[in-house]
């Protein structure tokens, strides 16, 4: 028996079972997590290129209703973060009516942000008149040799993020709704990936939008 | 006698050991200084090949260290950072029962957090040039990200095998991602120019 529990709990250089001391779901999840980052990666770092090797680059948002705006939203997103560790130290205690009140408060603050995320996005579209591969006339009057990808790059970036979110949603309703059957791993894991959309937005939040604030005369 | 064959042959593996270990470590210091001559002798360091030596000789480098350094480990010589003197991974414990956290600490993560994007958005309140708002802006999400990963995602308390299997190789892609950065300012550099912006627009509108 010794020897059963020896080759299991080993550390990993001497030959253990379990090199990681984690489940196989949770191993994947982030094997899934760490490719999912270099998606999101390679397409900011494109993002930073094509900025970089444009003559000019739009820096549309005012401060006062936009930047605020996003603050809420990564309020939101932060916020729903906490509640979901929360929701993990209740699952820990195997409280499930915590577990499921925690959990609904974290996709409460996702669904804030889908809704805000989306209202901006209809300004943009709808009152400003940014598409994908086209600016807004105004936007070239000011800036008339800018870069026609802002909104590809835009659309593109906070699209995949608001996808993760939705999914994150949907993923969270599901661990959710089986509190009884799951096991404390899959709440942990479903934490796994709230947290890292999470993290993400606090790279997209500052590149996309902090660097693109509009200090009006330029 | 056969127990002082076994001994030599021992102290022999040791050794061994020791000599193997001084020749990588060796080879990891040249790939160092190869690295730093090359920024000295590069000219201009943001240059995509500058930057591709520089990123694999310190790769390599990084290679040839890691067996070093698990013998100091071993042998008791390295203490592991942020392990604290004390064994992090609790050797016989099968249920995987791990810290985790208390309501106050992740409380105060959440101030951390909430704190540092204040911080951010205020320099986006007054006006920083644009490359020192990039570096503080990175460097802040940096920190952010680690709070993220090291206390909600409690990868602080898994076991160091885990750490070292995403987060090196994580950082190692994003690196090679960056290579190729230069190439932008290359490539702003050397576009032909219209005169006066209309015809630029006019032609881009064409998409």
């Amino acid at each position: 028996m010794d020897a059963h529990v020896d080759q299991l709990t080993a550390t990993e250089w001497s030959g253990g079972t379990l090199p990681y001391h984690v489940g196989h779901k949770k191993l994947g999840m982030w094997l899934f997590i760490v490719s999912d980052a270099l998606t999101f990666s390679a397409l900011l770092i494109g993002y930073s290129y094509v900025r970089a090797s444009s003559d000019q680059w739009p820096t549309p948002f005012k401060f006062s209703p936009s930047i605020i705006f996003s603050t809420v939203m990564t309020l939101c997103l932060l916020s729903s973060s906490f509640t979901m560790v929360m929701g993990v130290a209740a699952s820990a205690r195997r409280d499930f009516k915590k577990v499921r009140v925690w959990l609904g408060l974290t996709m409460l603050g996702g669904l804030a942000f889908l809704v805000l995320h989306l209202y901006e996005w209809r300004h943009l579209i709808k009152d400003e008149g940014l598409y994908p591969w086209t600016l807004p006339h105004e936007w070239l009057e000011r800036w008339p040799q800018a870069s026609p990808l802002f909104g590809a790059t835009f659309f593109g970036i906070t699209g995949l993020h608001m996808f993760h979110v939705l999914t994150g949603v949907l993923y969270l309703g599901a661990i959710a709704l089986r509190a009884r059957r799951n096991t404390h791993e899959d709440v942990e894991i479903a934490g796994l990936y709230w947290h890292f959309v999470d993290l993400v937005w606090m790279f997209v939040f500052p590149l996309i939008y902090l660097l693109s604030v509009d200090f009006g005369a330029k | 006698m056969s127990s002082r064959l076994v001994d030599r042959v021992k102290d022999l593996s040791k050794k061994e050991d020791v000599i193997l270990n001084l020749i990588s470590f060796a080879l990891a210091v040249g790939f160092i200084i190869f690295a730093i001559a090359n920024i000295s002798m590069a000219g201009t360091f943001l240059s995509i090949d500058s930057l591709f030596i520089m990123a694999v000789s310190l790769m390599m480098a990084l290679i040839f260290l890691v067996s070093p350094l698990m013998w100091l480990h071993a042998n008791g010589m390295l203490k592991m950072p942020g392990a604290g003197g004390e064994g992090v991974a609790p050797k016989a414990d099968l249920v995987p029962v791990h810290f985790e956290g208390t309501t106050r600490l992740f409380l105060s993560i959440l101030g951390w957090l909430l704190g540092l994007t204040l911080v951010e958005v205020f320099l986006a309140y007054i006006h920083v040039p644009l490359h020192i708002m990039l570096t503080i802006l990175i460097g802040l999400s940096l920190i952010k990200a680690a709070l993220i990963v090291a206390y909600f995602m409690h990868l602080r308390f898994e076991r160091l095998s885990l750490v070292l299997t995403l987060i090196p190789m994580l950082v190692v892609c994003v690196c090679l991602l960056l290579v190729f950065f230069p190439d932008s300012f290359r490539s702003s550099a050397l576009r032909y120019r219209f005169n006066g912006g209309g015809s630029a627009t006019a032609v881009e509108g064409g998409h």
